[in-house]
């Protein structure tokens, strides 16, 4: 397996608050990495480390081979991100946030450009005739998919999504998880997903990481069940995870 | 034709194109180029033999697509053979999807006509939005006298400060510093007619009369009416202005008069800080490097300026101020949705109070003129 995230020795401290302290994780290709952790735990913390928005106190990481380095164009082209509100330029049209990573990157003619967007706004199950609406003018729902087409407009190997959930509906939280697999299934990406949701947590990811003590306990689904970590037990002893759970099994 | 992406093989019935190399999203002009070389002459059918691709991401599939449905249009068959990456179908999957949903959905053709007349309805509507914005305003400042608990005298004062208090400084240097241009200005041309002394007059005059006033009242508009609009867009598109209403609270009381009412309050004050800085920059070049004595400064001022010619200045303050604050406020509770709109209403405010303010000041010159003031 090839690793295509490396994170070693992460330390992360805001005055006194140890929020990292030595965390190391490593994220492999074509997996989908699920992260959770309680508020304060640093999940935000991790993805804004690894994305280089954020100046870790100290550790090093490495993304498909390239150091990070704070606030240094990392390797953009690489990976997407899908911000937790979406993060959608407010000044611009559905169509034009699409386009213009590609237009920053690309030389491509402006009807190859269009056409393309377009299909990156169908396939993350927009309508067309959303294309010339500003932001403001959408749902939660719908911003959500316009900003997942803006992080895919780059043909990325590596997907972060920071709580891709929150704030949808159960049939459009539900729809978008299958969106998420869908485009795994089909192009080879690599996601980091972090998440509350523990139907999504079950239902899409291949990995669970979970932030702990300032650091991290990874596996598969039921090696972090059999955890006997007390915060690990509580977490998905909950009605709801249960609940999850065996859903997810199914 | 050969190239890195694609070479051709013609048969007399068939055209045999061979894929290959890296179809990417980086390569898009390139392979849109290199696409555009498969030409079939008449009769032929197009064979795209994809063993040889290295790699090929949407965009590259979607190059390929697109040849083939351009193909097909001019009744030309075209078929793939070899394909490994599961991408040709994911990408058909999608536009097959896209062929309903534009059936589903033709767009709409907006023409001329109907431009220039959502722009007339536009106009309209932003007009009766500002009337019924005005009228909220009064209605709330109706309310507060008849019930003065409503009035928020501890925000109200907190504007006094930040827009007056602070404002000093910049002000009284602006204002010291006009004072000084004009007795430059001045000295020259009375100069001529022996009259140097008239520059005491002229400075004095002109300082309370108008550009003390004026002064303060551009700098408040910079500083305060931007700040105003800045910050209601912020809180409404925080959606504060909302959380206010639903808890029963009406936003123009919470905030809007106490900005109004601060400002009225405070621009006056500025004013006269304003007026006195500038006879005293006056007084600085008079006495400094025109050989005006001090005592003889003074007593010019004194037999040139009455108190008449200070209230006039002082007059005009609050109705600057109202201008100011009415301006900024509104065009801050009309931002909705972006932060452009926030930029946008910001620059408004400010240019429109600048304008309303020299406006309004060419007005009451009139005004004062024929009254004989």
């Amino acid at each position: 397996m090839e690793t295509i995230i490396s994170v070693r020795n992460l330390v992360n401290r805001f005055g006194k608050q140890v929020v990292h302290d030595g965390l190391c994780l490593d994220i492999q290709r074509d997996e989908i990495l699920g992260v959770v952790g309680g508020s304060g735990s640093g999940k935000s913390v991790l993805m804004r480390s690894i994305l280089g928005l954020q100046k870790p106190t100290s550790g090093t990481i490495t993304v498909m081979g390239q150091k990070i380095e704070y606030h240094k164009p990392g390797p953009s082209r690489c990976w997407g991100v899908l911000f937790q509100g979406g993060a959608l330029l407010s000044g611009l049209t559905v169509q034009e946030n699409v386009e213009l990573p590609m237009a920053l990157y690309s030389d491509m003619q402006v009807e190859t450009r269009h056409e393309l967007a377009s299909l990156k706004l169908l396939m993350t199950g927009l309508s067309l005739s959303t294309a010339d609406k500003y932001p403001s003018e959408l749902s939660g729902g719908m911003r959500k998919r316009v900003a997942l087409a803006r992080a895919l407009a780059l043909e990325p190997k590596i997907l972060f999504l920071d709580e891709p959930t929150a704030g949808l509906d159960p049939i459009a939280a539900t729809e978008f998880d299958q969106l998420i697999s869908y485009l795994h299934d089909n192009l080879d990406l690599t996601i980091m997903m972090i998440t509350h949701d523990v139907d999504s947590l079950f239902g899409v990811s291949d990995r669970i990481a979970v932030l702990v003590d300032g650091g991290v306990v990874t596996g598969t689904m039921d090696e972090i069940l059999d955890s006997d970590h007390p915060w690990i037990q509580s977490y998905f002893g909950v009605p709801r995870a249960i609940r999850a759970r065996q859903a997810g099994r199914k | 034709m050969n190239s890195t992406f694609l070479s051709l093989e013609s048969h007399p019935d068939r055209l045999t194109v061979k894929v290959s190399g890296c179809w990417i999203f980086d390569k898009v002009s390139a392979l849109e180029e290199a696409i555009a070389s498969v030409l079939p002459a008449e009769g032929q059918a197009v064979t795209f033999q994809c063993a040889g691709l290295e790699e090929i991401d949407i965009a590259g599939a979607w190059v390929l697509y697109d040849r083939t449905q351009l193909l097909n249009s001019h009744g030309f068959k075209s078929e793939f053979a070899g394909f490994k990456a599961a991408h040709f179908k994911f990408l058909q999957n999608i536009i097959d999807a896209a062929a309903i949903r534009e059936y589903e959905e033709p767009t709409a053709q907006t023409g001329r006509p109907k431009r220039a007349k959502m722009a007339i309805e536009k106009l309209g509507k932003n007009t009766a939005g500002v009337v019924e914005d005005l009228g909220a305003i009064a209605r709330s400042i109706l309310e507060g006298v008849y019930r003065p608990s409503l009035f928020m005298i501890g925000e109200t004062i907190k504007q006094v400060y930040h827009t007056g208090v602070q404002a000093i400084p910049v002000v009284v240097v602006i204002t010291f510093l006009i004072g000084i241009v004009t007795v430059h200005q001045a000295a020259g041309q009375l100069g001529k007619f022996g009259a140097s002394v008239l520059v005491v007059d002229l400075v004095s005059i002109s300082i309370t009369r108008e550009m003390g006033v004026l002064l303060a009242a551009i700098m408040v508009a910079g500083r305060s009416g931007s700040a105003f609009a800045a910050a209601l867009g912020v809180m409404k598109l925080n959606e504060e202005v909302d959380a206010m209403r639903v808890l029963g609270l009406n936003p123009n009381q919470m905030l809007v008069i106490p900005r109004i009412l601060g400002l009225v309050i405070a621009l006056p004050m500025l004013t006269i800080f304003a007026d006195a800085a500038g006879i005293a920059g006056g007084a600085l070049i008079a006495v400094g490097s025109m050989g005006i004595s001090g005592l003889q400064f003074v007593e010019r001022v004194a037999y040139s300026t009455d108190l008449t010619d200070f209230y006039v200045g002082l007059s005009k303050a609050p109705v600057f101020a109202l201008l100011i604050a009415m301006i900024g406020t509104l065009r801050g509770m009309q931002v909705k949705s972006s932060a452009e709109e926030l930029g946008l209403k910001t620059t408004m405010a400010v240019v429109q109070s600048i304008f309303m303010i020299i406006a309004a000041d060419a007005l009451f010159a009139t005004l004062f003129t024929r009254m004989g003031i």
